[in-house]
Order: C-alpha cells, then sequence, then structure tokens
C-alpha cells in the first residue's frame, strides 16, 4: 500500500515537472533565435577543433582574409606593374592617374610598384624575425622552466635583462655601428631582442605543467629529457607559441618601419619603412602629394590590426573567459529575464 | 626588504650589462669611429695625431683597461664631445633633450595609464556590454597603428591643413624659460600633438590589460564574499577588484617605458620636437657615436629608475610583499 502511493505520487511530481518545463521552456530553435546563435556551417565539422574554432571566430577571420590579401598583392603586384621600383617611371609628384596607379614620387618612381615589391620585403622581414624571436623565446622559457635550479637563474637574468633594456634605443645603436644596416640586419637585430615577453610566458607555464602527471609519469618511464620537452610540454604550448608569433610579428613590422623611418636603415632598400622615410625626406604632406606618403601608412596599418585580430581571437579560445562579443551581453540579458543570477558571467 | 635589495642588485647588473653592450658593440664591428674621422684628413695627419684622435675616443691600449675607463667617464658623466655641434660636451646635449622627451612621455604614459585602466575597468564590469564589445577591439586596434604612422596623421590634418598646431619648437621661442603660466601654457601647446600621439598608440594596452586581468578575478572568492556582504557595486569594483588588478599592471607600466620612449624618437621627429629623439636622428646621419651610445644609457637609466619605483609602489600597495 504505502508502496505505492509512494511510487504514484513520486511519479505524479515527476510528470507535473516534465509538463511544466515542457509549457515554460522554449524549444532549442527558439533559443538559438532569441540568442542570435548561429549554426556552424557544417563544413568545419570535419576540422580538427582548435582550427574549427579558430574558423567560426569572425575576428580572427577577418584578420586572416586581411593578411592574405597583402600577402598576395605582394607576391603578384609587383607582376601587374611594368615600372622597376628603382628607377624613375615619370615625372615628379605625378597625380594617380590611369598610368601610375598610386601617381609617383618626387623622384619620380611609381608608388604602386614600390608599394608591392617593399610588401615583400617588409612582411618577410616582420613574419621572419616574429617567428624566430618566437622561437628563441619558446626554447629558453621551456628549458628555464623544464631544467630550474641553475639554468632556470641564469635565463631568467637573462630574460629580465632583455625585458628592461629599451628595445628602439638599443636597435639604433647597433644598427649605426653596421654600416648600412640592411633590412635583414635589422630582421636580425629585432629577432635577437624580441624574446622577451613569450620566454616570461612560456616559463611560467611551463612551471606549472612540470608538476602535473603526464609529465612525471613520462619521467618515470625514464624518457629522455628532448623527447619529454617535444612531445609531452610543447604541444600544451602552442596557443602561447601562437600568441608569441602574433605579438612578436607586430612588434617587428612595427619596429622596422620605426626604425627605416628615423633614417637608420638602407635608404635604396625598398620597403614601406624606406617609402615613409623619403616620403617625410620629400616633404610630401606640405606639398600635397598625399599619395606618396598615405599607401604605406595604410599597408603598415592593415597589417598591425589585421595580426591584432588574429591575437584577438586566439586569445578568445585559449581563453573564453575573455571574450568580448555581444552573446555574452545577450546571454545576461536572457538569464536575468527569467529571474536567474547573471553574475558568473 | 629582501624583495627590494634583490630587485635593486639585478637592476645594478643590468645598467653593468647596459655599459658593457654599449662598450663591446663599436669594438666588434669592423671599423671604429675613429676610422671616420681620421679618413676624413685623408692622409695628412701624423702618428702622433692618430694616436690622439684614438685616445679621445678611448680606443688605446688594452681591452680591459679601455673598458675601465669607459666605466669610469660614464660615471664622470663624462660621454664625450658631441661631433654634431662641435665643441659642445654630448653630456649637456643630452640632458638638455631629455628634458623635453621625459616631458612628453611623462604626461603621455600619464594619460595613457589613467584613462586606459578606467576603461578597462569599465568593460570588464560591464562585459559583453556595448562599451566592452565596441571599444575594446578598436582600442586594441590603435596599438597596431605605430606612432609613426599616428603622428603624420595627426601632424597633417591639425598642423599643416587646420593650422591649430605649431609646426615644431617645444615653446614660443620669443618666451625665456620661467616658471609662469605664459611659458608653461606654451609648452603644454607645443606638446599637445606629440603626446596625442603617443597616448593614441598606448593607451589600448592599458584598456586590454586591465580589461583581462579584472576578468579573470571577477569570480574569485573575495569578490563573492564582497556581494555577499551587501557592499556597494562601486566598492567593489574599485577597492575590491580594481585595486587587485592594478598591481601587474604597475609592473608592466614600468617595463612600458622603454616602449614609450622609443615611440616618443618617432615622434620627436614628425613634429619637430627638440627632443632626444630629434638629437639622435641629427646623430644617426652624422654618425655621432658618442651620442648614440648616450641615449641608450640614458634611456636604459631612466627604465631601470621607473622598475625601481614600480617596485615600490607594488610593495606598498601589496601587503603580501612586505613580509617575503
Amino acid at each position: 500500500m504505502t508502496e505505492i502511493t509512494q511510487s504514484s505520487s513520486y511519479s505524479l511530481t515527476d510528470r507535473l515537472d516534465a509538463a511544466a518545463i515542457a509549457s515554460a521552456a522554449p524549444s532549442q530553435a527558439q533559443l538559438m533565435k532569441e540568442l542570435h546563435v548561429k549554426r556552424r556551417p557544417g563544413w568545419t565539422s570535419r576540422l580538427p577543433p582548435g582550427l574549427a574554432a579558430f574558423a567560426t571566430n569572425p575576428k580572427g577571420m577577418t584578420g586572416v582574409v586581411i593578411l592574405l590579401a597583402l600577402i598576395l598583392f605582394s607576391i603578384f603586384g609587383p607582376m601587374l606593374s611594368d615600372y622597376n621600383p628603382n628607377r624613375r617611371a615619370g615625372g615628379p609628384h605625378v597625380m594617380p592617374s590611369q598610368e601610375h596607379v598610386l601617381g609617383t614620387t618626387r623622384m619620380g618612381k611609381d608608388v604602386f610598384t614600390q608599394l608591392a615589391y617593399g610588401g615583400r620585403i617588409s612582411l618577410t622581414v616582420g613574419f621572419g624575425a616574429g617567428l624566430t624571436a618566437a622561437l628563441i623565446g619558446l626554447a629558453i622559457g621551456i628549458s628555464a622552466g623544464y631544467f630550474g635550479g641553475r639554468v632556470d637563474d641564469i635565463l631568467t637574468f637573462f630574460v629580465n635583462v632583455v625585458l628592461v633594456l629599451p628595445g628602439l634605443p638599443l636597435i639604433i645603436v647597433i644598427a649605426t655601428m653596421v654600416e648600412t644596416a640592411s633590412p635583414w640586419v635589422i630582421g636580425a637585430v629585432l629577432a635577437a631582442t624580441g624574446w622577451g615577453w613569450s620566454a616570461r610566458t612560456i616559463r611560467t607555464q611551463t612551471l606549472s605543467l612540470r608538476t602535473r602527471e603526464f609529465v612525471l609519469s613520462a619521467e618515470l618511464m625514464g624518457e629522455k629529457k628532448w623527447r619529454i620537452i617535444l612531445v609531452e610540454i610543447f604541444p600544451n604550448m602552442l596557443s602561447f607559441f601562437m600568441s608569441g608569433l602574433v605579438l612578436g610579428t607586430i612588434a617587428a613590422i612595427l619596429a622596422e618601419a620605426a626604425l627605416e623611418f628615423i633614417g637608420l636603415g638602407d635608404p635604396n632598400a625598398i620597403t614601406w619603412g624606406t617609402m615613409l622615410f623619403w616620403a617625410q625626406n620629400n616633404l610630401a604632406l606640405q606639398s600635397n602629394a598625399w599619395w606618396e606618403i598615405w599607401p604605406p601608412c595604410i599597408a603598415i596599418m592593415l597589417t598591425g590590426a589585421a595580426l591584432v585580430m588574429v591575437n584577438f581571437s586566439v586569445d578568445e579560445i585559449t581563453n573564453p573567459q575573455l571574450r568580448a562579443s555581444r552573446k555574452i551581453g545577450l546571454i545576461r540579458k536572457f538569464l536575468s529575464s527569467r529571474g536567474r543570477s547573471a553574475d558568473v558571467f | 626588504m629582501i624583495f627590494l635589495a634583490r630587485r635593486l642588485a639585478f637592476y645594478f647588473a643590468a645598467f653593468f650589462l647596459a655599459i658593457t653592450f654599449n662598450f663591446l658593440i663599436p669594438r666588434l664591428m669592423p671599423g671604429d669611429p675613429s676610422d671616420r674621422i681620421i679618413a676624413s684628413f685623408q692622409g695628412r695627419l701624423n702618428e702622433s695625431q692618430v694616436a690622439a684622435i684614438r685616445q679621445s675616443y678611448g680606443l688605446e691600449g688594452s681591452l680591459w683597461e679601455q673598458y675601465l675607463t669607459y666605466v669610469g667617464s660614464v660615471f664622470r658623466l663624462d660621454f664625450g664631445i658631441s661631433t654634431v655641434q662641435f665643441p659642445e660636451p654630448t653630456a649637456s646635449l643630452l640632458f638638455y633633450g631629455a628634458t623635453w622627451t621625459l616631458v612628453l612621455v611623462g604626461l603621455a604614459i600619464a594619460l595613457a595609464f589613467t584613462i586606459g585602466s578606467i576603461m578597462g575597468i569599465h568593460a570588464a564590469w560591464n562585459r559583453g556590454g556595448f562599451f566592452d564589445s565596441f571599444f575594446t577591439p578598436i582600442n586594441v586596434m590603435m596599438n597596431a597603428f605605430t606612432p609613426a604612422i599616428v603622428a603624420l596623421v595627426l601632424f597633417y590634418a591639425f598642423s599643416l591643413q587646420l593650422r591649430w598646431f605649431p609646426l615644431g619648437r617645444a615653446h614660443d621661442p620669443n618666451l625665456m624659460a620661467a616658471f609662469n603660466f605664459q611659458f608653461i601654457g606654451s609648452v603644454l601647446y607645443h606638446a599637445t600633438l606629440p603626446v596625442l600621439s603617443i597616448f593614441l598608440v598606448s593607451f589600448g594596452g592599458w584598456h586590454l590589460g586591465m580589461r583581462n586581468v579584472m576578468i579573470n578575478l571577477l569570480n574569485d572568492d573575495f569578490v563573492i564574499l564582497a556581494r555577499a556582504k551587501g557592499l556597494s557595486d562601486n566598492r567593489v569594483k574599485y577597492r575590491y577588484v580594481a585595486r587587485n588588478a592594478i598591481l601587474p599592471q604597475i609592473t608592466s607600466l614600468a617595463l612600458s617605458v622603454g616602449y614609450m620612449l622609443g615611440g616618443a624618437l618617432v615622434t620627436e621627429q614628425v613634429f619637430n620636437y627638440p627632443g632626444l629623439g630629434k638629437f639622435t636622428f641629427t646623430a644617426i646621419g652624422s654618425r655621432d657615436y658618442s651620442f648614440i651610445q648616450g641615449q641608450l644609457l640614458l634611456l636604459t637609466t631612466a627604465v631601470l629608475v621607473a622598475n625601481l619605483l614600480s617596485d615600490i609602489a607594488n610593495v606598498i600597495l601589496d601587503p603580501r610583499l612586505r613580509k617575503g
């Protein structure tokens, strides 16, 4: 008897709850509409999860598209132009026209041709220096964090020195000592001075990984140290390495432009920085030749902005708390409209 | 105290490393600064004159002796004689330029740090709101617009086209340097655009940094307790979360001084502002090595002092450091 009543009353409340939920809770389609959530495009499900998260991130993809456009422009741009970037192609300061898409400089060189050829060197030097700096930072950060002790003390000292020494003034000293600082020399100096931040973050991360079980078990199984570093620890560093790479590249491209702009580079090399240098030296602004100065400016700004967007998406994917999208605002509004606390977000 | 002593020891070591860099770099490169001077006389110098020129550049004797002389001269603030503004000593040029650079960088850092941090606090507190999702990406993107370009845009718009601001100089040349309203006003008027361009490329970094640190703190136990106690939003926001979030910001503020100084060097070039950057630019053109090396030492010292100040500020703000 008691058994039956108990079970029936239990199933009654259960049924009531189910009915209440069914009447109050909106369907998944309704929820998605209210929160403005779109279904992920089907093709992303075939990608590995990390890449899929990146491919569906609008900021990151915008950045990648802009970067690809700039790279394609500097690869194929020179082929579209009949002019030699180092030679006079027309009169001084010719307005943009059919013949000269972006006009000519005061020396009569074609701006479009220079911009395309300059992109090749500027982007190569920037990405090369950024990659080298990120690799140095990775090697030093992981070694300092993993080996610890005396090695850590010495490496951390050098990391701190590199962080404290002011970058641009140091590069100015080195670059003036070299007779003509070609873009490659500048890139090498930037790589040698730009690894401080990524080494520091990677060291901190390695310190916390070193005591995890999977590293301990690899050690107990007698695996070689380099194998533990490469196979066990490195894959967990990928996101830090990526953001170090992106930030390092931004810093390198901007610093290269700044150095060449203040006249430290080889003035005969063709890069976006030297284009700015000549435009400033030839008083392009004062003589109203806007087409000589704005194209390299816009190219540098676009590259920087695109890389910042990529970095934003890397940040958001590795730490979803940092996401700055309207979605979270909508979720908060949704929760509080249903009387739930929205403080967790 | 032990914390501060250890930091102080590190700063001394870093300073010596900077001196050593400065000493070694020209000696490792093929050819030395004196070669250029000697070559410019086209062989009209005799043995003793060549030796005297090399002596004045500190290039005589063994490497160790040269090093000791160099360190000694650095501590006597003797940076040699400028070749651009011969026979002015380099030190006096350096300090004249550094004063104006410090005016620019000091104003820019103060503005960027305050405004950026306040925006970051606001963005983190209303995460996902309009302000956060709109201004955070834009402010950070400004960071990627290098100082050179922002300065060029401002110079073109406000100095050349609209003519609201002067085309150069740090103050009205008719005014004598004095501590009065007119002179300071003129200095501020001339500094507006350079400061604005350094400010524009740096405040986004403080916005993002403050926002990210704050968001990670918002779910911590002490914040939940403070809210459970019923404290007002503003009190939790500023006295609990922001106060903790500002500690790492102060450390990176000191590290960023070097970057800001680099930005100032470029900005001065555009605005024709008589700071360290302007002089460095002319020094690069004429390969005035003593000045170029001097600016590195001076700026390194500035960054080290800033770091020391930030350590002291951290000890004052964070009681946990006082015990260590």
